[in-house]
């Protein structure tokens, strides 16, 4: 299992398409960083125009905790969208090219190698997000500085410097779980479709409609609290003056569910289904 | 045997692509599997290598060795970003089997490779591709080797280098090799034992050359002068610059050419010409 899970991080790391990816990945963060900052300076403007007269604000407000929070904001969409070609890519990439076959073709288990595909996937994720959080607190502090935090979530919520900072990991530790469940759950539909453009199509449509589907209000039902597209924007409840952690707990939990749930769907598909 | 395919069907959406088949091979045998494209071969391969599992029959493999069976199916599949001791060692390691570079190399030297070629395996010709493909199935010593068409795109240097490694590892090692072609020339000159495969259903097989002399009923003799042979009247022939195709059984053969030889008509080349509609319409016993 060590082996294989080597194997994969090797694959991983020696094919262009990963440099490509995170490469567009930083590419993106510096154009969402570029235009947070305009972003920024228009809220602020709205926002506290009214405010500035009654009240003192430490240090500038379009700062880089603001700026963190706007990427976070913005980040959730792209940042899936890259990570779900590149884990499901490293799946049907072995069924375009036949190396499936040769690796099946050695004493290696198929439940194994689906799972050791699987463990990469996540801890790449997890990797990815670390990285961006790295350079998402390093650009935006290096640039614009440290200072208060504004949110506006149905009210104006403020936070000292140091609080947002927690806030603001918290929320990365967060989003790194919806990201995880994301990528796990492309990885099963290369599973299933096998083929790149039907995984990719099919992932794109699947991110999209939990996107949308984050939006709607289902009521007060468990269903509202329960279904998968509803816990992805998990992370913004640390932006609330009081976090509710049991919610951020559960839904947590929650994800970590379906992520094992679709983990459980795709080795058992993978192990039922022929190779070739 | 080492390995023994029995009773084996497969259907896809209700079209059946193997109808009850059976094969074998034994320790340093060479089986050939002669068949049209579609015939079924390389679905009986995928059986036999356990990448697809059969509606009806067993396969089974006598060996203690961790890995059974090795083959190639479809042509050599490899990590074509990565080059052949990275390819070695992706697919040896995870069969914990030693990837010292020693041992890579010596891969490498068993199948003819060289082993100062560093660039990525995407620039490597289709030979040296096969080759890398039968080292990497070879990894962990299996007692079968299982080949499908691995003559397919080869120029005539890459399949005579082939032909000889495919033979060598069967007299050297004592592997069972079973190997699938379309062109009959080609598996006849190596195989101890043919199976001929005709839309799913095993219709002949026996010793190759029992097989191809049973099957062969015209044979292509060249040299000087024979569209003069006084010896040739007696048979069905036609001309075609210095050769003659005739119409013979192979038994006769040897007598005919004692006669061209008393004529004084020297033979440059005498060429059997299988009947492939005899050959693939013979039912099996």
């Amino acid at each position: 299992m060590k082996a294989l899970i080597k194997a994969e991080i090797f694959k991983l790391l020696r094919q262009s398409k990963t440099w490509y990816a995170l490469a567009a990945l930083l590419m993106i963060e510096g154009v969402i960083l570029f235009s947070a900052y305009f972003q920024g300076k228009n809220i602020l403007d709205i926002l506290l125009d009214n405010l500035k007269k009654s009240f003192y604000f430490e240090g500038t407000l379009l700062n880089g905790n603001l700026l963190v929070y706007l990427i976070l904001n913005t980040l959730w969409f792209h940042l899936p969208l890259i990570l779900m070609i590149i884990v499901s890519g490293s799946l049907t990439a072995e069924y375009k090219d036949r190396t499936l076959q040769t690796i099946m073709l050695q004493p290696v288990s198929k439940w194994k190698f689906i799972l050791s595909k699987y463990i990469v996937a996540i801890g790449f994720t997890l990797a990815v997000v670390g990285m961006l959080a790295l350079t998402s607190f390093t650009l935006s502090y290096g640039l614009f500085g440290k200072g208060d935090l504004i949110v506006y979530l149905n009210t104006l919520n403020f936070f000292p410097s140091g609080d947002a900072f927690v806030r603001l990991q918290y929320a990365f530790v967060s989003g790194a779980l919806s990201m995880v469940f994301f990528s796990v759950a492309s990885l099963t539909l290369a599973v299933i479709f096998r083929e790149a453009t039907k995984t990719w199509i099919v992932s794109s449509l699947f991110l999209i409609l939990s996107n949308l589907l984050l939006k709607v209000d289902f009521g007060d039902t468990i269903f509202n609290r329960v279904f998968f597209a509803k816990l992805n924007d998990t992370w913004q409840n640390f932006f609330y003056f009081n976090i509710n952690w049991t919610l951020v707990y559960t839904n947590s939990l929650l994800l970590c569910g379906y992520s094992l749930l679709f983990m459980a769907i795709g080795i058992l598909l993978f192990h039922k289904k022929d190779i070739g | 045997m080492i390995i023994s395919g029995n009773d084996l069907s497969k259907s896809y959406n209700q079209r059946k692509v193997l109808d009850h088949v059976s094969i074998g091979c034994d320790a340093g045998e060479i089986c050939g599997l002669l068949g049209a494209n579609g015939a079924g071969k390389t679905t009986l391969f995928k059986i036999l290598l356990g990448l697809v599992t059969p509606d009806t029959g067993t396969v089974a493999v006598r060996s203690a060795s961790n890995k059974k069976i090795g083959g190639i199916i479809e042509g050599p599949a490899l990590y074509e970003y990565l080059n052949a001791y990275e390819n070695l060692k992706i697919f040896g390691s995870i069969q914990g089997v030693d990837v010292s570079k020693k041992a890579l190399q010596q891969c490498l030297e068993s199948v003819g490779l060289p082993q100062d070629r560093l660039d990525p395996v995407r620039n490597f010709s289709l030979g040296m591709k096969q080759r890398l493909g039968i080292a990497i199935a070879l990894l962990n010593n299996p007692a079968c080797l299982v080949l499908d068409e691995p003559f397919s795109g080869l120029d005539p240097l890459g399949v005579a280098a082939l032909r000889n490694l495919v033979v060598d590892l069967a007299a050297q090692h004592q592997l069972a090799i079973i190997l699938s072609s379309h062109i009959i020339e080609e598996l006849s000159k190596i195989c101890h034992t043919l199976y001929v495969i005709k839309e799913g259903r095993m219709v002949n097989q026996g010793p190759a050359q029992e097989l191809i002399t049973n099957n062969t009923t015209t044979y292509t003799i060249c040299a000087d002068n024979i569209e003069n042979s006084l010896a040739l009247k007696a048979y069905e022939t036609r001309f075609k610059g210095s050769c003659a195709h005739i119409h013979i059984t192979a038994d006769r053969v040897p007598e005919l050419i004692f006669q061209l030889h008393e004529e004084g008509i020297y033979i440059s080349s005498c060429v059997p010409e299988l009947n492939m509609e005899k050959l693939f319409e013979t039912t099996a016993p």
